[in-house]
């Protein structure tokens, strides 16, 4: 298959787009699932390698760079297309599907970039696709979100840009290949802050929980699985062993689980419990062994689809109840007992319970921290592991399925939509249970030591019972101070305040200041100060000629009244600027013989 | 056939059954007990800070577990007399 092993897998999802674009809904939806899944058969079929190399500006691109890692979040970001395809097979909207292939398409154009210009205009196209995807709800809500959600990432993708220029700048070579990026430069910091905002990193983190959760049922399905997974990515490729990334991830971590403790909405607290979730794939980045590369990728990749079903759990409940806020749900249990089984296989999956995708990927993260004897970073990971359980694992189903019946008996999800759940929980017990087929696309899969169901489960049986410990005690500590999680109608305040409702007193107070500068200026300078001035301008002249005259006037002239009104006719003169010839020929006469007079003093 | 009729639902009365309260228990017990049968392997062998050893010593799991959650409960309870806002505190902002 020598067309396809040359073709960017990218560019076949966004022309596939397009085509799409022109057949009827059936067709279309059919045409974006068999989209995905040929782009996973091409990704299969790609070898080991670096071409396509186009020349743009007299820069060599690299579309198409294909190793291990690039392979891994190919066939993960296809899969999770195949499936969330499936799952949407209800939408009607043209634009939907539309907008998620080419961000899908333009996320694996990112994977599989191997230059720093390919890289950043597929990062931006996946930004503005994205915002499709939030638009796409058609509340003004969701409007409003999508302007602030496209902002931010604008704003990181210029600061991204920056740093790709100074870094090219800086390069002796002019090289633009997309590799590990040198310590202690400027661009190379531009470069990081610009994914870092991408994998929403505290405190760039607000623009998720605030755009997701507005998102349609389809979008946060799609949304919860590229942007942050690819900025994880990226930093794999740039910013391997990176130390402060490892307590940027710690701090994702526990804010994750803070923030999502607090919320009301289902679907923000998916969205929080990503930036948890990112926090130990940064983490892993930051420890950069490779075993923690491995573990990111591993991990990566089984976040997707775990992430991807409870995001579909909820979008199937969204869908069936229009509701989406704790305080509204609960009992669904008994009228959806398949999207609850399945929403719970994906719960336990990201809490890492033994069997399950999250016990296998995440556990080599860990393991990595303590092998670098990373200590504290080592327990916050194992702190975060037992939060997850509170949040997503339990806290999440509890209060969507469980809780309290408030009578609402919505039927049962659609078929495609629980095909697609089935698919994806079947691949959370697969992989938790037969992890050799992952552990074997793995980047520095030799790291990974046990691979096999007899290795994790039984040879280190310590490991289970040391985790199903954390896990039965986190989740006596849910039941016991069930009382203090009762859900309460609020949002919570989180970075965004800063350009939400911050910019606003940003505003005011520039506006009083600097408009109240403008003003006592107005009132004191062009109001009082300017016409004093002008008057003394013209005034003082006359007033001091008068004065100079009176004695030659009254020499002349003895009567006041005649004097007086040679005064006023002299500062009329003054005023007009309307001088008799004589009167201007006899200062410049004085004004010579005092020049002549003074320059003499000198001499 | 008989339908059973459907209990009439309580609002705002979290239901948590006793039999949920004992199986729970119950879990918790067996993750203990099983600790006393393996053997865990050692963390940070060639660490020798003091923090290190307290990681193997017996039921550090269990106390990790526990109080990491109580703790993040507790924080998040504190955090959220700050943090809370109404639904509509961003509705007159872009």
């Amino acid at each position: 298959m020598t067309l396809l092993n040359n073709i960017p897998p990218g560019l076949l999802l966004i022309l596939g787009a397009i085509v799409l674009l022109l057949l009827p809904a059936t067709a279309r939806k059919a045409g974006a699932i068999a989209l995905a899944a040929l782009g996973f058969f091409a990704i299969s079929q790609l070898e080991t390698g670096e071409r396509l190399s186009p020349s743009f500006l007299g820069f060599d691109l690299t579309l198409l760079r294909v190793d291990a890692t690039s392979k891994a979040f190919g066939y993960i970001f296809t899969l999770c297309a195949v499936a969330a395809f499936i799952f949407s097979w209800h939408e009607k909207g043209r634009m939907e599907n539309t907008a998620a292939l080419v961000y899908i398409g333009s996320a694996l154009g990112v994977v599989f970039a191997g230059d720093m210009i390919t890289w950043y205009v597929c990062w931006e196209l996946m930004a503005i696709a994205s915002t499709f995807l939030v638009l796409a709800r058609k509340t003004e809500k969701s409007l409003k979100a999508a302007q602030r959600y496209i902002l931010v990432h604008l704003a990181g993708g210029l600061i991204l840009l920056t740093g790709i220029l100074l870094t090219v700048h800086n390069h002796k070579t002019g090289s633009i290949a997309f590799n590990e990026f040198p310590k202690g430069e400027i661009g190379s910091w531009l470069i990081l802050i610009g994914i870092l905002i991408n994998a929403a990193a505290v405190p760039f983190s607000s623009w998720l929980p605030d755009a997701y959760p507005e998102s349609t049922v389809m979008g946060g399905v799609i949304l919860s699985a590229y942007t942050t997974k690819t900025a994880v990515y990226t930093l794999i490729r740039g910013f391997p062993g990176w130390e402060i990334l490892v307590a940027v991830g710690c701090v994702m971590a526990i804010y994750g689980i803070i923030y999502a403790l607090l919320e009301n909405d289902m679907r923000r607290i998916l969205a929080y419990s990503i930036i948890n979730q990112v926090g130990f794939m940064v983490c892993g980045v930051g420890i950069g062994t490779e075993l923690a590369i491995a573990g990111v990728v591993a991990h990566a990749f089984c976040h997707i689809i775990y992430k991807a079903l409870l995001w579909m759990s909820a979008g199937a409940v969204l869908f069936r109840t229009g509701k989406s806020k704790c305080t509204e749900l609960g009992g669904l249990y008994k009228t959806m007992p398949l999207t609850m089984i399945l929403g719970t296989i994906g719960a336990l999956a990201i809490s890492g319970v033994p069997l399950t995708s999250g016990f296998i990927s995440k556990t080599l993260i860990v393991a990595a921290a303590e092998n670098q004897n990373y200590i504290w970073a080592w327990l916050v990971l194992e702190i975060a592991s037992a939060g997850v359980f509170l949040h997503a694992g339990i806290k999440f189903p509890y209060f969507v399925f469980f809780n309290v019946d408030r009578g609402l008996r919505p039927k049962e999800a659609p078929t495609p939509m629980l095909i697609a759940m089935g698919l994806l929980a079947f691949l959370c017990i697969l992989l938790g249970c037969y992890p050799a087929p992952l552990y074997s696309i793995l980047p520095y899969s030799d790291a990974v030591k046990s691979t096999t169901f007899s290795a994790i489960y039984v040879d280190h049986f310590s490991n289970v019972v040391t985790m199903f410990q954390l896990l039965a005690f986190s989740a006596l500590a849910f039941f016991v101070f069930l009382p203090w999680l009762k859900r309460t109608p609020t949002i919570s305040i989180d970075f965004d305040w800063f350009y939400r409702k911050g910019a606003k007193l940003f505003y005011a107070a520039m506006d009083r200041s600097l408009n109240g500068l403008n003003k006592a200026a107005d009132k004191h300078v062009i109001k009082t100060f300017l016409p004093a001035l002008t008057r003394f301008a013209l005034v003082a002249p006359a007033t001091l000629t008068a004065m100079a005259l009176k004695p030659i006037w009254r020499a002349m002239d003895s009567d006041e009244d005649r004097l007086a009104k040679r005064r006023d006719e002299l500062v009329a003169k003054f005023t007009t600027g309307t001088f008799p010839i004589a009167y201007s020929a006899a200062c410049v006469l004085i004004i010579l013989s005092l020049l002549v007079l003074i320059g003499r003093t000198a001499d | 056939m008989n339908e059973t009729p459907e209990k009439p639902f309580v609002p705002d009365q979290p239901t948590v059954s006793r039999k949920f309260w004992i199986a729970l228990w119950v879990t918790c017990g067996v993750s203990v007990l099983l600790e006393l049968l393996v053997h865990r392997h050692e963390h940070f062998e060639t660490s020798d800070s003091a923090f290190a050893s307290v990681t193997n010593g017996f039921g550090f799991y269990i106390a990790l577990g526990f109080l990491a959650c109580c703790c993040a409960i507790l924080l998040a309870k504190g955090l959220g007399l700050f943090l809370k806002a109404k639904e509509d505190y961003y509705d007159d902002t872009p």
